[in-house]
């Protein structure tokens, strides 16, 4: 009888520090969603589906959704085969090249694009050589694939190397033992299976480039992207003006997250 | 096609595999040992899995060595099966076949024609490894290396299976090596049995010559001979010779051993268990009398342990139901024990 009675007590004790963490936690969530809220009802519907259609709307949301998907196909085309390596390998190397890896992550994005204006920039070696060539790599569209990469594309191989890990190797000799080479197995078996991962490493590596801001204004300021034309529009027409392309980014980072929540396997999860 | 290992040697950190030397021609070889023993690195290197630190690996006189996995045509059975999760069992089966028609008689061979459309996490143990080796069969590999597709499986199924394998392995007409830890399954399956024990084979031979005639110790344990004893041959002859453990003289048969001092090795399966006094004078040769100690019900006999008179020896002997009740044993019952001859094996070495 004590013994359950100081159960029941403890369990209602527990029940309230879950509520007192969910009381503080939800400070923060307000703290979030509040704003969000608030953008909503700062412009009038309307007002701001009409001024979706001006012209530096529609090209900045071209320039963003153009270099953002062909940032996510090459980070996709390399950062694949990286995370397949860090996934299966086991040399103590391994630690290092994570490292690498992880570093743009954990870098402040300003710092990204000074780093890459020492390579690309019109004055670098590789910069003036492209340059010359006429594929200027800042100031086009190439210098925002090249910032946008260098942000976001870690998303793609940390996300994927969790994907392939979980990856049970030895359905890849059971593959290879019934006479299909790596190739048929990756296709078939590794790639299939590790295939939702795969998808989140993507999903974020998209959203992420669509919100690069710091290296990209370093390396390509021309031609704008959503976060750069955010940038602009408030600096010299105000706040107001800022409006449109920030719901459009709200827009788009939310369909992100119902992509990570349904065909992909969130890796926050 | 033969299997022909030939110095096959491989060391994971203090781990040392081999050198191994082995030829299997179309039989079943059970491979047979306690875990961490080295028989899944066996399968390794034969698969190619793994690739030996040196030695050479044949197959109908085809190097096997530096060939990728997917050159081998050596078939191999993953311990879990190892279906792919996100394929039906008729596209498991299908990713291996060459042709429809060979996926729907394996799956008549198999019995497996009600499952194929199921995925395999919905499959029971049983089927799953069904469906792994209806896939690897149809590949029509060269030989075929399973690693203990049975020893997740309950009894029942396990025993089903077990008989199943049986006459399928008949039916094929390749070298199989069959890894286990479980006894049962090594004799009921193979043709011959290769004992392993720390990356090494300790005896290769029939299921009955290395349950009877075990060449060391390791050996006889692991087959089940628990009755192992410091002995000493007295006497020699020709086609006999007496051996002395403790107070006990047995006579055994011919024996071509020249050590005198031996493990004398009784499979408690190979005497019985008699009441103490008999009218007929004639079997009291290689009887010892004794008091039991213990027993156990193990379910299709018992596990009877004696205390051998005169002596500190503790006798194991196997009872079956019937004879465990005509003689109403339990512990305390006095009991004569029948050691025949050919029960006798010895070992030319002591603990």
């Amino acid at each position: 009888m004590t013994a359950h009675s100081s159960r029941t007590r403890s369990a209602a004790l527990r029940l309230d520090w879950l509520t007192v963490a969910l009381i503080l936690g939800g400070v923060l969530l307000v703290y979030y969603l509040a704003p969000m809220v608030s953008l909503f009802l700062s412009v009038p519907a309307g007002e701001v589906i009409s001024r979706m259609g001006d012209p530096t709307v529609v090209n900045a949301a071209s320039t963003s959704v153009l270099s953002a998907s062909i940032t996510t196909v090459l980070a996709t085309a390399f950062g694949l085969p990286l995370a397949y390596w860090l996934a299966r390998t086991e040399t103590a190397m391994k630690n290092v090249v994570l490292a690498i890896v992880v570093l743009p992550l954990v870098l402040p994005p300003t710092v990204g694009g000074v780093i890459l204006l020492t390579v690309f920039g019109p004055n670098a070696v590789v910069g003036s050589a492209a340059v010359a060539a006429g594929v200027p790599l800042t100031r086009s569209l190439a210098g925002v694939v090249l910032a946008q990469t260098f942000v976001a594309s870690p998303f793609i191989v940390v996300t994927a190397k969790a994907a392939f890990e979980a990856v049970d190797p030895t359905l890849e000799y059971a593959s290879r033992s019934l006479g299909k080479g790596r190739w048929t197995t990756a296709l078939r078996v590794t790639l299939p299976l590790a295939g939702p991962g795969i998808l989140a490493g993507m999903t974020l590596v998209f959203a992420r480039a669509m919100g690069e801001f710091g290296a990209t204004m370093m390396m390509a300021y021309y031609p704008r992207t959503m976060p750069v034309q955010i940038w602009v529009s408030f600096i010299s027409l105000g706040l107001d003006s800022a409006y449109p392309v920030a719901i459009l980014l709200l827009v788009i980072a939310v369909v992100a997250l119902a992509v990570l929540n349904t065909i992909a396997s969130n890796p926050w999860e | 096609m033969t299997l022909e290992l030939s110095q096959l040697s491989k060391s994971y950190g203090q781990f040392e595999f081999g050198p191994v030397d082995l030829a299997v021609d179309h039989q079943v070889l059970a491979v047979l040992g306690p875990s961490g023993s080295g028989k899944t690195t066996l399968l390794s290197l034969i698969a190619g899995i793994a690739a030996p630190d040196s030695g050479s690996i044949r197959l109908g006189g085809r190097k096997l060595g530096g060939l990728p996995l997917e050159d081998r045509h050596v078939g191999m059975v993953f311990q879990e099966g190892a279906l792919f999760p996100h394929m039906t069992a008729r596209e498991n089966i299908e990713y291996a076949a060459t042709t429809s028609d060979r996926v729907d008689e394996l799956a008549t061979v198999l019995e497996l024609e009600g499952v194929l459309d199921r995925k395999p996490p919905t499959l029971s143990g049983g089927e799953q490894q069904r469906v792994a080796l209806a896939r690897t069969l149809a590949t029509d590999p060269d030989m075929l290396l399973l690693d203990e597709p049975l020893s997740s499986l309950d009894a029942p199924i396990r025993k089903r299976l077990r008989d199943e394998l049986h006459s399928l392995f008949e039916s094929l007409d390749i070298p199989v090596l069959y890894v286990t830890h479980d006894q049962r399954t090594a004799t009921a399956l193979g043709d011959r049995i290769a004992i392993v024990r720390d990356g090494d084979l300790e005896q290769v031979g029939t299921p009955s010559t290395v349950l009877t005639q075990p060449t060391n110790r390791f050996v006889a344990r692991f087959t089940g001979n628990e009755n192992l004893f410091d002995g000493t041959v007295t006497d020699r002859t020709a086609d006999e010779a007496m051996i002395q453990f403790g107070d006990v003289q047995l006579q055994t048969t011919a024996s071509n051993l020249s050590a005198s001092a031996v493990t004398v090795c009784i499979h408690p399966s190979r005497v019985e268990v008699e009441a103490p006094y008999v009218a007929d004078g004639d079997r009291t040769a290689n009887t010892v009398t004794g008091t039991v100690t213990r027993w156990l019900n193990e379910g299709s006999e018992y596990r009877v342990e004696i205390e051998i008179d005169a002596v500190s020896l503790a006798l194991t002997a196997n009872v079956r139901p019937p004879t465990f009740e005509r003689l109403a044993l339990e512990t305390g019952s006095e009991v004569r024990v029948l050691i025949p001859q050919e029960s006798i094996h010895l070992i030319p070495e002591r603990e």
